[in-house]
């Protein structure tokens, strides 16, 4: 019984540290994404901010601003990049701190995009955000 | 062969049901998951993806730890309470533990009784409760995984809102944790009651869980 048990308590072990593992890899390429996509912003690289960005949002900046995401984008009030304080992932969501900005994430085929940036909390209900999908 | 698989029919018929009902479980959440997605303008995840998925988990183990929380109490209840009339009842004169003698432990084991059962002190205590305890165990552990997936999965949700995350502690206050728990309890103590108070009534000629076709309603503790 003895020799049963170690096996099992060794890969329960490893599943738990790869699963750490993975989660904290998600979670460093979803602060990864939201970095690069202020960075863009700040460097008025409006292309890049654009291909960072899930598609419903893109569309909704584009719909409400009236012209292409790339120029729409830079005129968003979005804060400057800064270092990633948090980065929390639950299963297809990521939600990063950078600087003084709350920014949520989605998995996308090409990665982790963002779905709102520029959000400010309002305690119970959801963040208001500068930017948002849907 | 034929005859293992006789003698073994009600538990390799329930295990297979079980299977069949988890894996269309998981095909109808999958699909139900990924309509979700779609709604809100997300990409589909794949069935291995949503089968080692939080949102999977939990659904699975919030039936799960009701279904052991059910056997427990019925296990541990019946041997005080009592249904007159009931064939889930034990007779109205044994409430209790019941005499070593009834039990067949200790001295009144007989040549098949198992080893615990013959010998004395913790091993015949802890065999004499090891089928409530370990349903009680297995309860317990899949109440935990609940709580656990179910914040990650909560959290999931909450993130999708565009609302922060919230922890396993501040998640077990929240009404999410006590919905999924309370709406499997109560319709797993409907089941129990109906079963008690149903079977004084009424019959299935050849079930174990039914008393004979011919018992008085009055019999109490009578399998058929």
């Amino acid at each position: 019984m003895r020799v049963a048990v170690a096996p099992v308590g060794t890969v329960l072990a490893v599943l738990a540290l790869t699963g750490c593992g993975a989660v904290t890899d998600r979670a460093d390429a979803a602060g990864d994404v939201a970095v690069r996509m202020l960075s863009a912003v700040a460097e008025k690289d409006g292309a890049g901010a654009c291909a960072l960005l899930a598609p419903d949002s893109a569309a909704e900046i584009e719909q409400s601003a009236d012209q292409p995401c790339a120029e729409a984008i830079l005129e968003e009030d979005l804060p400057a990049p800064g270092t990633v304080s948090a980065s929390d992932v639950y299963g297809q969501w990521a939600q990063v701190r950078v600087g003084g900005d709350t920014v949520f994430l989605a998995v996308f085929p090409g990665g982790w995009r963002v779905v709102a940036a520029g959000c400010h909390s309002r305690g119970e209900r959801p963040y208001d955000c500068a930017i948002q999908g849907g | 062969m034929r005859r293992f698989l006789r003698d073994n029919s009600l538990g390799l018929v329930f295990g297979l049901l079980f299977l069949a009902a988890l894996v269309g479980q998981a095909f109808a959440g999958h699909a139900d998951f990924n309509q979700q997605q779609l709604t809100e303008g997300l990409q589909p995840v794949s069935f291995g993806r949503y089968v080692t998925s939080a949102s999977f988990a939990v659904d699975v183990t919030e039936n799960w730890q009701s279904e052991y929380l059910q056997f427990f109490l019925y296990i541990f209840l019946t041997v005080w309470l009592l249904q007159r009339g009931s064939p889930e009842s034990k007779e109205l004169d044994k409430a209790g533990r019941e005499s070593d003698q009834d039990q067949l432990v200790g001295a009144h084991a007989t040549d098949t009784s198992p080893a615990w059962a013959r010998v004395g002190g913790l091993r015949q205590a802890l065999f004499s409760h090891s089928l409530g305890l370990v349903m009680g165990a297995i309860f317990l552990l899949s109440w935990l995984s609940q709580s656990i997936t179910g914040v990650a999965a909560y959290n999931e949700q909450q993130l999708g809102n565009l609302q922060d995350p919230v922890s396993w502690g501040q998640y077990l206050r929240q009404p999410d944790f006590w919905n999924r728990t309370l709406q499997n309890w109560q319709s797993e103590l409907l089941a129990v009651t109906s079963m008690v108070v149903l079977s004084i009534y009424l019959r299935q000629r050849g079930s174990s869980q039914s008393k004979p076709v011919g018992a008085a309603h009055t019999a109490t503790g009578v399998e058929g």
